[in-house]
């Protein structure tokens, strides 16, 4: 018998004289089989920010202010990296969100002492905020850079405070911090469902920046429910889908599309003695 | 001799009269705090005392006697997170004819007439990182007497579990519920 199934019995045998056992995930009755996921079409983005907003404000994300943002320590769960392709008066921007992955092989859940973060059988890479003991380690393991740590405890100034969601924990000093996929919002779904007795529609969870979105760049998705239109959009646009850093090998939860450019091939023409010049 | 009290702090009556008189409350405050310790330990721990209301609501009358429902007050208990504590309104339901002489209602009676919310005193609160939804918990059968105690022999309402994390996850053990984190932490 191996150490960790001897381990494991003498769990189990301690936990059944203690007169309780622990019920599997199966057992449980657990929503077996959903991964939540966003697709994000980047040649509808627009970089326009309204989902930076709306995630600060749903999620009560401190203020950033000018001296926070100088010090790179300003906090923004989802952000709109900006890059600049070709030379003026030739230039275009490129827009990418970049939020929390919600990896199905994170790199921050397995450097946390304290399981503080951990993967929920949803695909949720959920963050504990009362058991976080500020080690920073996942937010230095963490690829994309969207993990926060809060060097301060929040303020709003009166009468900001009065706007706080009450469903999300407000963060103090000495924590880390990052996007959840509004699972206050997945809850409350759930929870309706559960109420009502029925099964949660395709569609109806929407996450703050999803909602907010004007020109539909990012929607939220089970990606494995076949029947959801992100799922399919992912599907038919194969060709042009990818995931952030793929060779890290972290499963992101998030695709990504390409964007559609049809005066590439010239633009790239055009730039090319540019390009060898510099 | 000498070299050896000469080590020694040197301590004038008088700061020895300010030190001791300084440590005096302290250690009276020690064995306050010791008091109440072993009182709180001597109860099991969690003798939350009742709040003060501001009207003497006695559960006793209206869910012991009266045999009244839970849910007939606290109306949102089966369909929402919070169980709600009843309107002025819903309490002149009845109180505008029932035991209208009695000085505690005419109490009501003022806040009913001023349009005023009676202010309650909290009894029951989970920590802010927690989401405690009533709903599915009404829907899974829990009676509200699991963690609220026999309200309905209780003139005033007081806290009598812990509903500390522990408390919450044995049942959840018990009753084959979710013991992910994020189900309850938010």
């Amino acid at each position: 018998m191996s150490s960790s199934a001897n381990e494991a019995a003498s769990r189990a045998s301690a936990v059944s004289s203690m007169g309780q056992t622990i019920p599997t995930d199966a057992e449980v009755g657990h929503p077996e089989g959903v991964r939540w996921g966003m697709v994000v079409d980047l040649d509808r983005c627009t970089g326009c920010q309204a989902c930076v907003v709306a995630c600060q404000a749903e999620n009560n994300i401190a203020l950033n202010e000018e001296q926070r943002v100088l010090e790179r320590r300003a906090k923004t769960w989802i952000r709109i990296e900006r890059y600049w392709e070709g030379e003026f008066p030739n230039a275009k921007a490129r827009f990418i969100p970049v939020l929390c992955q919600h990896c199905g092989n994170a790199p921050c859940e397995t450097v946390c002492p304290v399981w503080a973060t951990y993967h929920n059988n949803e695909g949720l890479n959920v963050q504990v905020y009362n058991r976080c003991i500020g080690t920073r380690f996942c937010a230095n393991g963490c690829p994309y850079s969207v993990r926060y740590f809060n060097f301060w405890n929040p303020e709003w100034p009166e009468p900001m405070n009065n706007q706080l969601n009450p469903d999300v924990t407000v963060r103090t000093k000495g924590i880390i911090e990052k996007c959840t996929f509004c699972i206050q919002r997945i809850n409350r779904v759930q929870v309706t469902a559960k109420t009502e007795g029925r099964e949660i529609r395709s569609g109806e969870v929407q996450p703050a920046c999803a909602q907010s979105c004007p020109t539909s760049a990012l929607v939220f998705c089970d990606l494995n429910d076949p029947e959801s239109a992100p799922a399919q959009l992912a599907e038919a646009e194969a060709g042009r889908s990818y995931t952030l850093l793929e060779h890290f090998g972290t499963d992101p939860g998030i695709i990504y599309l390409k964007k559609v450019d049809p005066h590439a091939e010239l633009e790239e023409d055009s730039h090319a003695p540019v390009e060898t010049h510099a | 001799m000498q070299h050896l009290t000469a080590l020694l702090p040197r301590v004038t009556l008088k700061q020895a009269l300010i030190v001791g008189g300084a440590t005096t409350p302290l250690l009276a405050g020690g064995a306050g705090v010791l008091a109440i310790l072993l009182y709180l330990m001597a109860a099991g721990g969690t003798a939350t005392p009742a709040p003060e209301q501001p009207i003497a609501f006695d559960h006793s009358v209206h869910a012991g006697d009266a045999a009244i429902p839970c849910e007939f007050c606290h109306r949102g208990v089966g369909s929402q997170a919070a169980a709600t504590v009843p309107s002025v309104e819903q309490c002149m339901f009845c109180h505008s004819v029932v035991k209208t002489d009695s000085p505690q209602i005419q109490l009501l009676q003022a806040h009913w007439d001023t349009n005023t919310p009676v202010n309650w005193a909290r009894v029951h609160r989970v920590p802010d990182h927690v989401r405690f939804v009533h709903a599915p918990h009404i829907q899974a059968g829990v009676a509200c007497e699991t963690c609220h105690g026999d309200v309905a022999s209780m003139e005033e309402v007081k806290q009598v579990r812990s509903l500390a994390m522990g408390d919450c996850q044995g049942c959840h053990r018990e009753n084959s519920a979710s013991l992910d984190c994020a189900t309850c932490h938010k």
